[in-house]
């Protein structure tokens, strides 16, 4: 019965329904939506790290987890120290340079070392890094792009040459010659980062030991320990980015449940009065106005997921190179902060209805 | 035509069986009793009573009309006697519970197994069709949906063909007659009506007070109605009028 006096109630105003139903999907997508394309790029950016194949990863000191906020290129004679460590198999110098233009990315500056630690790219199309000028794209970038081997592309300021196609996964999405990258950057003989591959996985924690022994003032991490960093959490300001996103979907959501529930509370003054000369008391009225609102929010909760896939697959059309992870679990904490919020918009509505005279209720006009 | 004078009365079978067959036993406890009853309402810094020291008897089975005049306190004294309104002075006995001495939610309690209320705009739920302005009494008093009850009451008032429709599809007097039916179905004490004829047209009158009629003398339920119309007092063993908050006399029908 009460479900049915629920389902009825929201049927009888079916563009208030809507719009909260649509209110709450977008407070569930935008929840949802916000934390997937942040793990998302973040799994991403840590599977493509891990992808380059190295054991070890060598950064300045001031260096965080996200790799291209560092600044402060080492001397790339560090190389010839650390090749020289026992067990070391190769180094490979990296200089990371931001570009801004026709997207968000890092470009990898690499030398021939790079193969040596990930073992050498799978082309798709062309060929490797010959002359300065060349670059190379992944997949990704290059459908993106839409560039071609033997086509121009310009990237700081200067034309480069795209002469393979190499499959996504290794470090970056672009690369380009150490050496080129350095003079267009004015880090000559910089590098912002080593990758440092092992004779084997298991000397991994001796070679770091000896790398610290030698380089104190660096920045040594383990790989898989760098993977196990990238979460939101250890992102200066990103998990406080997140919490407000959070923030202002729950409010959003409260805002437009408390609306929709005031606005029946008051439309349904005198049903109030009914329900109470029936010898409704204040929990059921209470009971009637929490189960509507938490209908509402679940009809809400299932088109905000509908919405996040929607724009995840909107979004990946426009932006291939993004990832949005949509989990189950974010599903389901996006569907508990919605529902939470529903409640507590709820709350001081259905207090003011089961608080109703019924006398002036039933009276009502 | 009175729907509910042409249904044999074998046919309110499975409905409380008929106390006293119209015959009201003045030698047991009234059923609902006032004694100087005040109801104070405030307006502004300053009190003004509806009622004034109303003393009102019903006994069980009784079916009694209330006139007066607008504003004279009639409707006021049916919401206290119903518990919808506390009383601000006196005693409100019903089936010898005080209501006066009630919390509200001891009154909704109460409420919801002895009274049964029909106004005169017949405040049903306009979401719900008439089955669901029915079974939701069913469901607030707490037995939960009896569909032999349910059959024999809506049979009774002549509303199996129109149950799947919302108050918005139906007559006035067919809203009525869901209303007595949502009233009657927990077979409550007493029956209290505030005005039952009063937006409805002759015809459909005479077939509400026929009904409320039928529903004291077949099955002795006890009837408070409020009306203005003097020709529904025919309808009732006995009128009490009231002017200025209180009673000034009480004339058996006849």
């Amino acid at each position: 019965m009460m479900g049915e006096l629920v389902f009825r109630n929201l049927l009888h105003r079916p563009i208030r329904t809507f719009i909260g139903v649509v209110a709450i999907g977008f407070e569930v997508m935008l929840i949802v939506f916000i934390v997937g394309l942040t793990s998302g790029l973040l799994a991403e950016t840590a599977k493509r790290i891990e992808g380059v194949g190295a054991d070890i990863m060598l950064q300045p000191s001031s260096a965080g987890v996200l790799i291209g906020m560092s600044n402060a290129p080492m001397p790339i004679k560090i190389r010839d120290r650390l090749a020289e460590l026992q067990y070391v198999q190769s180094v490979a110098p990296v200089l990371l340079q931001f570009n801004s233009s026709g997207g968000v990315e890092l470009v990898y500056g690499i030398d021939k070392t790079f193969d040596e630690v990930s073992g050498g790219f799978v082309f798709l199309q062309g060929r490797g890094l010959e002359g300065p000028d060349d670059l190379l794209m992944d997949d990704l970038a290059a459908k993106s792009k839409s560039s071609r081997v033997g086509q121009k592309f310009r990237l700081f300021n200067h034309d480069w040459n795209v002469v393979g196609i190499v499959e996504h996964g290794k470090g970056s999405r672009i690369f380009v010659p150490l050496a080129t990258l350095q003079d267009l950057s004015g880090s000559t003989d910089k590098a912002s980062l080593f990758f440092i591959k092992c004779t084997r996985p298991e000397h991994t924690e001796d070679v770091m030991a000896e790398m610290r022994a030698i380089l104190p003032n660096y920045t040594v991490r383990a790989v898989k320990e760098y993977v196990s960093l990238m979460t939101s959490t250890n992102i200066p300001g990103l998990n406080v980015f997140v919490d407000a996103m959070i923030s202002l979907a729950v409010c959003i959501g409260l805002l437009v449940i408390f609306l929709t529930m005031y606005t029946t509370v008051i439309e349904r003054t005198r049903d109030i009065g009914v329900l109470k000369s029936l010898g409704a008391n204040s929990p059921f009225i209470v009971r009637a106005l929490l189960f509507e609102s938490a209908a509402l929010c679940l009809f809400g909760i299932i088109a905000g997921v509908g919405l996040s896939y929607a724009a995840r697959a909107s979004f990946l059309k426009v932006f291939p190179t993004l990832s949005i992870l949509i989990t189950p679990e974010w599903v389901l904490r996006a569907g508990g902060i919605a529902l939470f919020g529903a409640i507590l918009g709820t709350i001081y509505p259905a207090w003011i209805a089961s608080r109703r005279d019924a006398v002036e209720a039933l009276t009502f006009d | 035509m009175a729907i509910a004078a042409t249904i044999p009365s074998a046919q309110f079978g499975g409905l409380r069986p008929a106390e006293s067959q119209g015959l009201v036993n003045k030698s047991v406890e009234p059923i609902l009793k006032t004694e100087n009853l005040w109801k104070l309402y405030r307006a502004g810094k300053v009190e003004v009573p509806a009622l004034r020291g109303v003393n009102f008897a019903v006994q069980p089975g009784e079916s009694v009309a209330v006139m007066g005049p607008s504003g004279c306190g009639k409707s006021t004294l049916l919401y206290v006697i119903g518990g919808l309104a506390s009383a601000s002075r006196g005693t409100v006995l019903v089936d010898g519970n005080d209501l006066a001495e009630m919390s509200d939610a001891e009154r909704t309690k109460l409420r919801r197994s002895k009274i049964g209320f029909v106004f005169q705009r017949f405040n049903l739920l306009p979401t719900m069709t008439a089955k669901g302005n029915i079974a939701i009494a069913q469901y607030i008093h707490g037995d939960g949906f009896d569909p032999h009850r349910f059959a024999v009451v809506t049979k009774l008032l002549g509303l199996e063909g129109r149950l799947n429709h919302k108050p918005s599809e139906m007559s006035g007097g067919e809203q009525q007659r869901v209303a007595i039916a949502r009233a009657i179905i927990n077979e409550p004490k007493i029956l209290l009506a505030d005005e039952p004829t009063g937006n409805l047209d002759t015809k459909n009158s005479d077939v509400v007070l026929e009904m409320l009629h039928q529903l004291n003398k077949e099955l002795g339920q006890t009837i408070v109605m409020i009306t203005h119309n003097p020709e529904a007092v025919t309808y009732f063993d006995r009128v009490v009028h009231m002017r200025d908050g209180v009673i000034v006399d009480g004339i058996p029908a006849d």
